[in-house]
């Protein structure tokens, strides 16, 4: 359940996370603050001093003010909007082309660590006593967000990447057809989703706070390189990097700006906004999708015994005398593993 | 092959709405959908301008970039057209395009169910056979087939809409210009409309 592939980057990799989320919301999408004169007094004084000079006008066309018109609907005032373009631009250039090659690069990655190191197996054989870890309502968060998570994830793909990787093998009609069902699912289960990381934050909130333990962790890169034992509490300080930069921040920033992309109904969203709200969705789910990819290796291929705990609720006590020696003391001294 | 292009002369255009009724009448679009609208620059202020504004087929067109499902292709009079049984109504070519010209049945609807995207086609139908009912209900009417110009722009009072093939309408547009005068006087409102009456109006009151 660790999260090896971040052991080495830690704290520098949470860093560049963050600027990047940052950046984003930083876009220059909004168009650019405008002068107080506004173009309508411009043009006014400007009628007076060169009757035939009109460029006031001219200005204000391209500045994507809202002028009057009788047709009703969402910025029809506006005659051009320039920040599509950067729209585009980002979208179909920065964000298709590193987010497509992250997205390969992590699980090869993850392939070839696994081809490396193997399976992390158990040192001692296994008692047959069972602990209980997760609880029923715990693993219905946990598997509600995972089934739900990957089901947009893979309709989420399709959106972006459908016109690079299936066009070509599958045709037009097929490819349309595909995502007509898969934007009407995606558009649908995001809200649950939400439901689902917003529980989840609450339940493992408490089990995840960082504790002086932790930093032996960071000091020893959770073990990995000396392949020594680390003691830590119900969650390591990996999980616990998961469960914060993952789960809480990207996943809430995936969340909030799909529900933007979601109910343009709701609020006076301008394109503007959903550019930008687009460009965080895309940034956010693409990042959280390579964590996944950490995350269900260590859950699965990668630690011997992680997906039974998951699955059943319960770990054999050489497992948890292994993996969160501080937590099976714990359990074991009668106390309620929490911190 | 022509190189289709709408140009709309704002020293023309009187703000009519002629062409958004002609285009609504035309092709039968549902409500809440306008393939064209004017808009007024600095309404009621000296010197404003109207400008009608559709699709402007663009030769680098940004709905075309980011369509998911690729619904949009350009036939060879350089129309942009799309095929609405590919339009999953994503609403990004709405995000994408300068002009606000795609539009959606169902506006901006929760859980982003906006309906097949919509939008002027330079009365040039869709992927349907040309002609037939069915290209008729989903683009409307295929006027180019037929031989003729858009009609809102064959419409337009003032002759301020100019559509068709982009050299004739720039040689159009040159004429007129040239004619108008030259200078900082191309663009004005006198130029076009002939000052001289005006201008006297203007005095007269001056005086009074």
């Amino acid at each position: 359940m660790t999260i090896r592939m971040m052991r080495a980057q830690g704290g520098g990799f949470a860093a560049l996370l963050l600027m990047l989320l940052l950046w984003a919301f930083a876009l220059p999408l909004h168009a650019a603050e405008r002068p107080a004169g506004s173009s309508a007094a411009d043009q006014a004084e400007r009628q007076v001093e060169r009757p035939l000079n009109n460029a006031p006008v001219w200005r204000a066309v391209r500045s994507g003010e809202a002028h009057t018109t009788n047709v009703r609907g969402p910025e029809a005032g506006v005659l051009i909007q320039s920040e599509g373009n950067t729209w585009r631009q980002l979208r179909n250039g920065p964000i298709t082309q590193y987010g497509g090659w992250l997205l390969i690069l992590v699980p090869s990655a993850i392939v070839l660590f696994w081809l490396v190191k193997g399976t992390i197996r158990l040192h001692q054989p296994r008692t047959g006593r069972l602990m209980k870890r997760f609880s029923a309502f715990e693993r219905f968060i946990h598997w509600g967000t995972a089934i739900t998570f990957l089901v947009l994830a893979v309709t989420g793909l399709a959106i972006l990447f459908g016109k690079h990787v299936l066009l070509p093998i599958f045709g037009h009609g097929v490819l349309a057809a595909l995502l007509d069902v898969g934007k009407t699912v995606h558009n649908y289960v995001g809200p649950a989703f939400g439901v689902f990381v917003v529980l989840m934050i609450l339940t493992f909130l408490r089990d995840n706070v960082w504790q002086a333990i932790d930093a032996v962790w960071i000091r020893r890169a959770g073990g990995v390189l000396d392949g020594s034992h680390v003691p830590s509490g119900r969650f390591n300080f990996g999980e616990k990097t998961w469960f914060w930069i993952g789960v809480t921040f990207l996943g809430l920033a995936v969340v909030i700006s799909g529900l933007i992309l979601d109910f343009p109904n709701i609020g006076e969203w301008t394109r503007s906004d959903m550019q930008t709200a687009n460009i965080v969705h895309a940034i956010g789910a693409i990042l959280l999708l390579g964590l996944s990819f950490g995350h269900i290796y260590m859950g699965t291929l990668g630690v011997e015994g992680a997906y039974e705990s998951m699955k059943t609720g319960y770990v054999d006590e050489t497992w948890a005398k292994e993996h969160h020696e501080i937590w099976y003391q714990d359990i074991k001294a009668g106390k309620s593993g929490h911190p | 092959m022509g190189r289709m292009k709408f140009l709309c002369d704002a020293e023309r255009c009187i703000e009519c709405n002629g062409c958004v009724t002609a285009c609504k009448n035309e092709h039968e679009v549902p409500w809440g959908v306008n393939r064209r609208r004017v808009v007024t620059m600095n309404d009621g202020v000296p010197g404003e301008r109207s400008i009608s504004v559709a699709c402007m087929h663009c030769s680098d067109a940004p709905c075309m970039a980011v369509c998911p499902t690729d619904c949009f292709y350009k036939t060879e009079d350089g129309v942009v057209l799309h095929d609405k049984d590919k339009c999953i109504g994503c609403g990004y070519c709405f995000f994408a395009c300068p002009f606000g010209a795609p539009q959606f049945p169902n506006g901006q609807a929760a859980f982003g169910a906006r309906g097949k995207m919509d939008k002027c086609t330079f009365c040039a139908g869709g992927p349907e056979e040309t002609g037939s009912q069915a290209e008729y209900d989903k683009y409307g009417s295929n006027r180019l087939a037929q031989g003729k110009l858009p009609l809102c722009a064959e419409m337009c009072s003032t002759k301020a809409l100019l559509a068709g093939d982009a050299n004739v309408v720039a040689d159009i547009f040159r004429e007129r210009v040239l004619r108008r005068g030259t200078g900082a006087e191309v663009w004005g409102w006198d130029a076009a409309y002939g000052g001289g009456e005006q201008k006297r109006e203007r005095k007269r009151e001056g005086q009074s």
